[in-house]
């Protein structure tokens, strides 16, 4: 488990490696869908230096606008 | 003039040294997005980039800004790459007149050689990096993604091919951002309003014909790929989908066959836009992969988006203008001359028109505003002339200066549609629109003192030719 560094809950994971062994892994943050690569730098990877503008607090996730909206279902036409 | 696939199209470009190669190693971030938004600093006739030695990678290629300038976007048309863009721009619209070319069918494809159905992840599979600081993640911007009208599966042109982009937010799992203007989200609601997840298709590394009739603002019931083949003058080669009734173009790289979740919206972006501005983090509709197939060794083609001018304003930029071109003619078939709407996707257009009586110019920036592009875009129309050249803008800014009374010709319309991504729309999505009216008043309009437009000396044609040859 990784500390996210948008939304810094702890649950992001692994999804993949480098070919080249241990040049770099990518996370990804189940909460807030953040991706991110290990090598990148430290203004994307750490939570402490991910810029403030972009940060995300996991409660407005579920508030978040719908585009699109859901449409209706249509019992006439299922 | 049609080119086999992406690669003959790379090998055009490479002949025509319009592709550098980058073979010094890079990262993925923040070199390969860097070097983009750095080419894309150094003017209009920069070349594509092909990077194919990236840190941590073993055999990745990644092709980008393939469309990124005038050259290039001459040489997707099978022209001489220094055409000039006014040149290109009636090119276009000739060949968009030959619409539709029924497309040509095959059986196979070259990238039906490699397969995968089980435990697919597209971050092993493709070589996805960062575009933007500010970016959720890694995406698909360059991608072209199929899918069929569900109400009226059988009329070919209702099957859409668009440009949209895709944020790779798991293994096998997309986001995508479909804004209300555009036909995939009628798609998508026409597939929940039934219960059922939308079959779809994803191309990946296409010859660029595609792409361009994919960003092309067509009428909703034109088949993008019968307009690639006018584009192309031949027909456009397509083959099926193994898991849905979608056409797939014969010639891309990558192939990802999925499904739109039904009712699904999960958190997505932000995603740094062809408006100069981030979009927002919003819940959108995901995309499930289930089947991939690519030829052997790909190459990904990814294009840097962000502040224009980048390789999106290249691509969308005169077949943005040719769709409003033709609406235009269609309603003042005499007077319209010639469209410029190429400014941030056609949120600004440039209309060159000939006036038939006082207030014509006014009718002529309405229509804009009505044509499906118009309701999405077009928040600033400037009517000029038909002798300001509208791709030359300081003589559309001469026309503006000298021609516009402030009190009679800047035109508000409260409260239209725009598309949300208009970081000025408020709420999103809604916006007053502007029609700026820089032509000279004709009767019964007799404003202003216009009877002695300066004229040239007599012979500037025979000097110019002669300059000219003179100055090679």
């Amino acid at each position: 488990m990784h500390i996210c560094p948008r939304c810094e809950s702890n649950r992001s994971e692994v999804v993949s490696k480098s070919p080249v062994e241990g040049a770099w892994e990518v996370l990804l943050c189940p909460v807030c869908m953040f991706t991110w690569r290990t090598s990148e730098p430290d203004s994307i990877t750490d939570p402490a230096k991910y810029k403030s503008a972009f940060k995300v607090d996991p409660r407005d996730i579920p508030n978040a606008i719908h585009v699109p909206l859901i449409a209706e279902r249509r019992q006439d036409r299922s | 003039m049609a080119y086999k696939d992406f690669r003959d199209f790379l090998h055009t470009l490479e002949k025509e040294g319009q592709l550098l190669t980058i073979s010094d190693e890079v990262k993925p971030e923040p070199d390969i997005a860097a070097a983009n938004r750095a080419l894309n600093n150094l003017g209009d006739k920069t070349p594509a980039l092909f990077f194919n030695n990236i840190y941590g990678y073993t055999d990745a290629r990644i092709a980008m800004n393939v469309m990124g300038s005038w050259p290039n976007h001459a040489l997707m048309m099978g022209m001489p790459k220094n055409t000039p863009l006014k040149e290109q721009f009636f090119e276009f619209a000739r060949r968009y007149e030959q619409f539709p070319v029924p497309v040509q069918r095959e059986e196979t494809a070259p990238f039906h050689e490699v397969e995968i159905t089980e435990d697919i992840n597209l971050f092993d599979i493709l070589p996805l990096f960062r575009l933007n600081q500010g970016d959720g993640g890694f995406y698909l911007d360059k991608a072209i993604l199929i899918s069929r009208d569900l109400d009226d599966p059988d009329t070919y042109g209702k099957q859409n091919v668009g440009l949209y982009r895709m944020q790779v937010k798991g293994k096998n799992r997309l986001g995508i951002q479909p804004v209300p203007q555009h036909d995939i989200a009628i798609h998508i609601r026409q597939a929940e309003e039934r219960g059922e997840n939308l079959k779809v298709a994803i191309a990946l590394g296409c010859e660029p014909v595609i792409t361009t009739a994919a960003s092309t603002p067509l009428l909703y019931d034109q088949s993008e790929y019968e307009m690639a083949g006018a584009i192309q003058g031949e027909p456009y080669r397509v083959v099926k989908a193994k898991d849905a009734d979608l056409d797939l173009p014969w010639g891309a790289e990558v192939i990802l066959e999925g499904e739109v979740l039904a009712g699904v919206r999960e958190y997505e972006g932000p995603f740094g836009e062809f408006t100069g501005h981030y979009s927002g983090g919003r819940a959108m509709p995901v995309i499930q992969i289930n089947r991939v197939y690519h030829r052997k060794q790909p190459i990904f083609e990814h294009l840097y988006i962000g502040m224009p001018w980048t390789e999106t304003d290249y691509m969308i930029g005169v077949n943005t203008s040719v769709p409003l071109f033709q609406q235009l003619k269609d309603a003042f078939p005499n007077e319209i001359v010639a469209v410029n709407a190429m400014y941030t996707h056609g949120l600004v257009a440039i209309i060159s028109t000939k006036t038939r009586y006082g207030g014509f110019a006014k009718a002529v920036g309405m229509r804009a505003l009505t044509t499906p592009h118009g309701l999405g875009y077009c928040k600033l129309v400037i009517v000029v002339d038909e002798d300001v050249d509208p791709f030359n803008l300081p003589q559309v800014m001469w026309a503006l200066s000298t021609k516009l009374h402030p009190k009679h010709d800047a035109v508000i319309v409260p409260g239209l549609s725009v598309l949300p991504l208009d970081p000025g729309s408020d709420p999103a999505g809604m916006t007053h629109k502007m029609i700026l009216d820089a032509t000279t008043p004709v009767a019964p309009d007799i404003r202003g003192h216009y009877s002695q437009p300066l004229d040239s000396p007599l012979g500037v044609a025979d000097w110019e030719k002669k300059l000219s040859q003179m100055l090679r």
